[in-house]
């Protein structure tokens, strides 16, 4: 057996001796014994530091609220993925994997508050003149505003307030909670006054901000966040894997099942002749050059 | 359900700044919702029955019974066309070059994930999650050169569009003009294939003067490298960027599946906690006694900042510590051109 390392590679995350393991220079085993949190080693993997109580309470509020959000792209990803039985990693990889741009886009949140905040010190403007900036200009642009709607809890994400409000009760709101809540307040009074339904905040933005208060970088937190929720998605994994039928194919379920053939809709172009390789020259020329096909091109 | 009715007085889920009553909120499933279609997998690409399965409208059987094959029923599913034989020629020229790449990113993937004892396809899944916007760039560099050739669609000069082109992206990873290729005539090679089988089209036209505008503007020794070959003459074959980046990646976990057998089959497993991380190789801070929980409070030091200075000044702090994340900006965006599929399904009643 080999104990030479894999990769040679600085780094200034850990060592591993055949004595130790050493996480910015706290000795895990050490760190485990003292009594310290996962949440607690959290910030020290990313921080390089102990956190305070507050702080720690806060991170595991966040996980906590976030770890399980039933059928979300991720536990979808997951499920579709352990149809086909392959091993558990695979389907809890996958529903990590749909993290992304519009699911859960913690570090796209991260980035535009920092953005606006880096803007707010560079022209010496507050923090409420420049949340209504970031506000208007993203909306007289029509783009997103980050950490703002959830499309299945429409009347706002019930996450949301209350990680605000634990932020709050712990004292623990900096720079990031001030902007974000003057954020939401520009966003609400923008669209009440054009007339345009509620959007509430969702917990990309309220976690987010948390997040960003107790030390968290962008991409950091957006890690806690779209790691935690593969916990979950294991469990929906699992649940399939063990009470579900593989394939979800089944006629005989009492519901239709998620790819039954009765599931599929083909709206692509109509069912047609295969030519045979004779003609595939010719037929292929003239279907060049027709460029019928372009409207099928993806 | 009685004894849920009270909720009152749930940690701060009372409190007036909730957007409505949390101690009101309905418990259950929503019902299903009878008014709208059923739901269906909606698809463009393919559907199948009892006894056929049909691509782009071909019976697949068919195809193969005919002589096609999988590289024309790429051009089939990508495209919705069969390919003229000197384009299949083409696709099947570019997937054996892509196929092998020695001990890259890619292979390393597959052998890492060897290591672990578990199945082939985990690997070939590693391998393929391995292409990004540096190694197997398809996406970034076919976006680059579309976004370019609009302009030329609307008269503009190729030779000033290319010189455009390499100043705004001159050492970029996804450029396609590196040092990469310059004793290797493969890329090279490929280009004057497809200019020999007739396929060469716009894309190559113009990758031929990005590479002369690189050569012009690089102060070292440049040329057309594979990703810029390749993604230039899998657009002239009609795919666009993001299929050529799907099709390659998964050419590629062809080649990472072999690595995989052969990790097997030469070297041993990998244990947890078998692999050391000498202490020579570790730049982070010194060994360090643990606190005790007690001391907690003296010890531990607050993130949060309350002005704007005090924010710059900490954030610039944390851009020095490896690992946290601050230093890098990491593009996530939403590449889809819209969403949802309201052209199908229909009310019920």
């Amino acid at each position: 057996m080999s104990r030479e390392p894999l990769l040679p590679r600085k780094t200034a995350i850990s060592y591993k001796t055949e004595e130790k393991t050493v996480l910015r220079g706290y000795d895990l085993s050490e760190l485990a014994e003292q009594g310290y949190s996962f949440c607690d080693a959290l910030f020290v993997l990313f921080q390089d530091r102990i956190p305070t109580d507050s702080e720690e309470k806060m991170l595991k509020y966040e996980m906590g609220a976030f770890m399980e959000h039933s059928m979300s792209p991720s536990a979808v990803g997951a499920i579709g993925v352990i149809t086909g039985r392959p091993n558990l990693p695979c389907a809890v990889a996958a529903s990590i994997m749909t993290f992304g741009g519009v699911h859960g886009p913690g570090a796209a949140h991260g980035y535009m508050m920092n953005q606006y905040i880096e803007r707010a010190e560079a022209e010496g403007k507050s923090l409420d003149e420049m949340a209504k900036i970031l506000v208007d200009e993203h909306l007289d642009n029509k783009v997103p505003v980050m950490g703002m709607g959830q499309p299945q809890h429409t009347d706002s994400d019930p996450r949301a307030e209350p990680i605000h409000c634990k932020q709050e009760e712990l004292e623990i709101g900096g720079v990031y909670l001030e902007f974000q809540r003057a954020l939401e307040k520009h966003f609400h009074a923008r669209r009440k006054a054009e007339g345009r339904s509620y959007v509430g905040v969702n917990v990309v933005g309220a976690g987010n901000t948390a997040l960003c208060d107790i030390g968290f970088s962008p991409n950091a937190a957006w890690c806690l966040g779209s790691v935690c929720r593969g916990f979950s998605c294991a469990a929906h994994a699992l649940y399939s894997m063990k009470k579900g039928r593989a394939w979800g194919a089944s006629r005989r379920e009492p519901m239709v099942q998620m790819i039954d053939l009765s599931m599929i809709k083909y709206v692509g172009p109509p069912d047609r002749r295969v030519p045979k390789q004779d003609e595939r020259q010719e037929y292929a020329r003239k279907q060049k050059e027709e460029g019928e096909y372009k409207q099928w091109l993806i | 359900m009685a004894d849920l009715g009270d909720k009152k007085g749930i940690g701060n889920l009372d409190d007036p700044k909730m957007p409505y009553d949390y101690s009101q909120r309905e418990y259950g499933t929503v019902e299903t919702d009878d008014e709208r279609a059923r739901f269906q997998w909606v698809s463009e690409v393919a559907y199948k029955n009892v006894h056929r399965i049909v691509a782009r409208g071909y019976d697949t059987t068919e195809l193969v019974e005919e002589g096609y094959g999988v590289v024309d029923l790429l051009f089939v599913d990508f495209q919705a066309r069969l390919p003229l034989i000197e384009e299949e020629k083409m696709l099947n020229y570019i997937m054996i070059l892509s196929l092998e790449d020695g001990l890259s990113i890619p292979a390393v993937m597959s052998r890492m994930v060897a290591r672990t004892k578990t199945f082939l396809t985990q690997a070939c899944g590693a391998a393929v999650l391995s292409f990004g916007h540096a190694y197997g760039a398809y996406s970034s560099f076919g976006n680059m050169l579309d976004g370019y050739l609009s302009e030329a669609d609307q008269g503009a000069d190729l030779k000033a569009l290319a010189e455009a082109l390499v100043a705004e992206n001159l050492g970029c990873d996804h450029l396609g003009v590196s040092d990469l290729m310059l004793k290797d005539p493969a890329a090279k090679r490929m280009v004057a294939r497809a200019e020999k089988l007739g396929v060469a089209g716009k894309h190559i036209e113009f990758m031929t003067h990005i590479v002369a505008a690189a050569k012009k503007a690089s102060d070292k020794p440049v040329d057309i490298d594979l990703l810029g070959a390749i993604g230039a003459t899998m657009m002239d074959l009609g795919f666009t960027p993001e299929a050529t980046w799907a099709i390659l990646a998964v050419t590629r976990s062809f080649g990472a599946g072999a690595h995989y057998i052969e990790e097997v089959e030469r070297e041993e497993y990998t244990h947890l906690g078998e692999t050391l991380t000498p202490k020579d190789t570790y730049d982070g801070p010194a060994d360090r006694p643990v606190p005790p929980i007690g001391e907690r409070d003296k010890h531990a030091r607050p993130a949060q900042t309350f002005t704007t200075t005090e924010w710059k000044k900490a954030f610039d702090q944390r851009k020095k510590l490896h690992g946290s994340g601050f230093a890098i900006i990491e593009e996530v965006e939403d590449p889809s051109k819209m969403t949802g599929t309201k052209s199908v399904g229909k009310k019920l009643h």
